[in-house]
């Protein structure tokens, strides 16, 4: 057996040879470069067991050719091996397109919330807004018709006052307001800024007239002398007359704040002053009553 | 050398040349399986894929050749080749879908952003 075993280490030893000393096929030296190429890829996170299948049989093709060097079999084997490495390079691309379309349908999905989002705000905000404009409308009206309400009602007090008015003191509607005019001397003393006690009952029956009227109307007592005597006396004397008379009335129950007093001399005759019945007439007080100016429902919205 | 020893290697030879090999059918029926799947996914519409298509088939009808032969081996070699171009053909087919599914995402997305609303200029 001893020529056996020598002529079987002389065949391993040319074979290891002449392995050693062939160049690799083209195809294993392709398939190594596959390789080399898609383990440093993407393949190598995305298509792992495609690659190591691949690696599997280059690792076939590599063990070919360390036994039987550049065969048809270790060509086959190697050109099988650099298409496993193709194919799992394509399954790594098409991996990545994909995700990519995964990323891009995610991304537009949530753009097309977030604008169904804003759109939704947006709704609600101009709901929102169109309930408050329809309660400030509602609002407005109903200013309105209280407004229409208390002038209908003020007119009607004023009506009201106005006849019972009448049957104590001249009344009469100018540009200013309603004029009552009460004669100076039912009120006064000559000279005197007192009340008479008939004027007391007179001034009674106005200021209940006056009562009735808008609450909102403002009152202005006018104090008139004749053109008699000493005209700045006159002035102080009619405007004494004209408080008196505007103390009383606010005793009476009118509203401290709605009535003034104003003394007016013998400046605004009605009268000749040269005659006894017209410097009468000219002695007298005027009770103007101004309406309450109109509010503007809409004022506040403005 | 033994007569066992001997039996081996001619059995080893015999083998070798293909004589008693198995004829490859499961193979066969591999390399055309996945050289349909290649065609139907449209792998004869995207050069490189119908490259490597072509291949296949021309494999395949070598292996035929070296069956009615009576090659055995060197056909199952030979379908082992087809198999694989077959399938990188049918790998670069998928991946030329995947391509055109995702353009056609981003292409879908821009339409829809600017159709948007708060995307416009004039807002």
């Amino acid at each position: 057996m001893k020529p056996n075993r020598s002529l079987t280490l002389f065949l391993v030893i040319v074979g290891a040879a002449g392995c050693a000393s062939t160049p690799p096929p083209l195809e294993l030296v392709a398939a190594r470069t596959a390789y080399e190429r898609a383990s440093r890829g993407p393949a190598a996170e995305l298509t792992p067991a495609d690659l190591h299948s691949a690696k599997e049989t280059l690792d076939v093709a590599e063990r070919s050719f360390e036994e039987d060097g550049d065969s048809q079999e270790t060509k086959d084997i190697a050109y099988v091996a650099e298409r496993r490495t193709e194919v799992a390079e394509a399954r790594a691309r098409a991996r990545q397109a994909l995700r990519q379309k995964e990323q891009v349908t995610a991304q537009m999905r949530a753009a097309q919330a977030a604008e169904a989002r804003r759109t939704a705000a947006e709704l609600g905000r101009t709901s929102a807004e169109l309930g408050r404009a329809k309660q400030q409308m509602a609002t407005q009206e109903q200013q309105l018709q209280n407004e229409r309400q208390r002038r209908e009602e003020a007119e009607k007090r004023a009506a009201q006052a106005s006849k019972d008015l009448a049957r104590i003191a001249t009344v009469k509607q100018e540009t200013r307001g309603i004029v009552i005019t009460l004669s100076g001397s039912i009120l006064f003393a000559s000279g005197k800024s007192d009340l008479l006690p008939a004027a007391q009952a007179k001034l009674n029956e106005v200021a209940d007239a006056l009562n009735k009227q808008d609450p909102n109307s403002t009152i202005v007592v006018e104090g008139h002398t004749d053109s008699r005597g000493n005209a700045s006396l006159n002035q102080e004397l009619s405007q004494r007359r004209a408080q008196s008379v505007r103390d009383y009335l606010v005793s009476r129950g009118i509203a401290s704040d709605r009535v003034t007093a104003q003394g007016l001399g013998s400046a605004q005759a009605v009268a000749d002053n040269a005659s006894a019945e017209g410097r009468a007439n000219n002695r007298r007080v005027e009770i103007v009553v101004r309406p309450a100016p109109a509010s503007d429902p809409y004022g506040s919205a403005q | 050398m033994s007569k066992l020893s001997i039996v081996s290697i001619a059995l080893s030879f015999t083998l070798a040349c293909g004589a008693s090999y198995p004829e490859p059918t499961q193979r066969m029926a591999d390399a055309q399986g996945a050289e349909r799947s290649a065609r139907e996914l449209g792998a004869a519409s995207q050069p490189k894929a119908q490259l490597h298509l072509k291949l296949a088939q021309e494999q395949i009808a070598e292996a035929k050749s070296l069956l009615e032969e009576g090659d055995n081996k060197r056909a199952d070699f030979v379908l082992s080749r087809a198999k694989a171009d077959a399938e990188f053909a049918l790998a670069l087919a998928r991946e030329q879908n995947a391509r055109v599914e995702a353009q056609r995402a981003i292409d879908q997305a821009n339409t829809a952003l600017s159709a948007s609303p708060s995307q416009g200029a004039q807002r």
